[in-house]
């Protein structure tokens, strides 16, 4: 377990780097974990996150890549919501990285 | 060709694990693209009804989990009639678009997948 | 296309023999196992549903399951099966269908 201090506050982090209580996100938090990817987020990976953080209010829980893709292609249009878009903001692993910064649990069935 | 797949899911949403469990060959079923149905029968019914309220029992929300299959790739959703007769339910209570079945229909149903799966 | 269903609780404390029976198609097949032989005991409401099935539907039971139980007079369309006939049967269906 490692953790990370933004703002002076001290926020927990599972093994994965991903939150241990979810309600420590919040967009500064965002930026952090981030840094840690050694990923600078732009308004692109922020319109994102936040498609992400309203998938999971809907359904309380992390999509995997295929739900991603096809949420994102509903929401923001196919020209975004297609894998060549989500790799090249997330480094390849957009379901698992973009969970990660969103600060929503790891997709288990990321497999 | 993938083979098929039909998972009947007949206990209630907090009845322990089997709801959940069966929510999890799906959602793993439909990553892998296979050709996945999902049946509601007996208790499984109350799965699908409206306004759960999962906090209550300190439990994730499954009925909202539901709701993000037809994104999962999951669009062959049934529900049998009598499960729902008998416990006087219909489909203006349900949470999401389903088939519903007579029993004639679900034979067939069953009949028409390579393998099943009754939790 | 049948499909073999697979029982193994008593019918008269839990509902799967009771969701089961509706869903047997003409091909379809019913092996009971375990506890569900005791739908085989004779006079029960479990027994006359079996003998009611279509004539098409085979009946099947583990003996060792039924002799440990001391059914009594079993209905006539049941057919017993060992364990090496249980095997067999399995791959006379395309699907199986347990009710764990």
């Amino acid at each position: 377990m490692s953790s990370l201090v933004v703002d002076g506050r001290e926020i927990a982090l599972d093994k994965d780097g991903f939150l241990v209580d979810l309600s420590d996100w919040n967009e500064a938090v965002a930026e952090a974990l981030a840094r840690r990817e050694e990923l600078e987020l732009e308004d692109e990976h922020r319109e994102v996150l936040r498609l992400l953080r309203e998938f999971y209010a809907e359904f309380q829980l992390s999509p995997a890549t295929r739900p991603l893709i096809k949420y994102t292609a509903l929401k923001l249009g196919p020209e975004k919501g297609n894998s060549m878009h989500l790799n090249r903001l997330f480094k390849g692993t957009p379901a698992k990285l973009a969970a990660k910064l969103a600060g929503l649990p790891k997709p288990s069935n990321c497999l | 060709m993938a083979r098929s797949m039909l998972i009947i899911s007949r206990q209630a949403p907090w009845a322990g694990p089997s709801a959940r469990e069966a929510l999890d060959i799906v959602l793993a079923g439909g990553a892998f693209e296979l050709p996945l149905g999902l049946l509601f029968l007996d208790d499984g019914v109350f799965q699908l009804t409206k306004a759960q309220q999962a906090a209550s029992l300190e439990q994730k929300d499954l009925t909202a989990n539901l709701q993000a299959l037809p994104l999962f790739g999951i669009d062959s959703l049934f529900v049998a009639r009598s499960s729902l007769t008998e416990r006087n339910l219909d489909e203006s209570s349900l949470a999401l678009p389903v088939e519903i079945l007579d029993d004639a229909g679900l034979s067939t149903l069953i009949n028409r997948y390579d393998h099943v799966i009754t939790i | 296309m049948a499909t073999l269903h697979l029982l193994s609780h008593s019918p008269f404390s839990d509902g799967r023999f009771n969701s089961c029976l509706p869903l047997l198609g003409d091909t379809d097949a019913l092996l009971l196992a375990g506890d569900a032989t005791y739908a085989l005991t004779a006079g029960t409401k479990p027994a006359t549903e079996l003998e009611q099935l279509p004539e098409q539907v085979a009946l099947f039971a583990l003996e060792e399951d039924v002799q440990a139980r001391a059914l009594g007079m079993l209905p006539t369309r049941v057919q017993l099966l060992d364990y090496a006939g249980f095997v067999e049967l399995t791959c006379r269906y395309e699907r199986i269908n347990s009710w764990l």
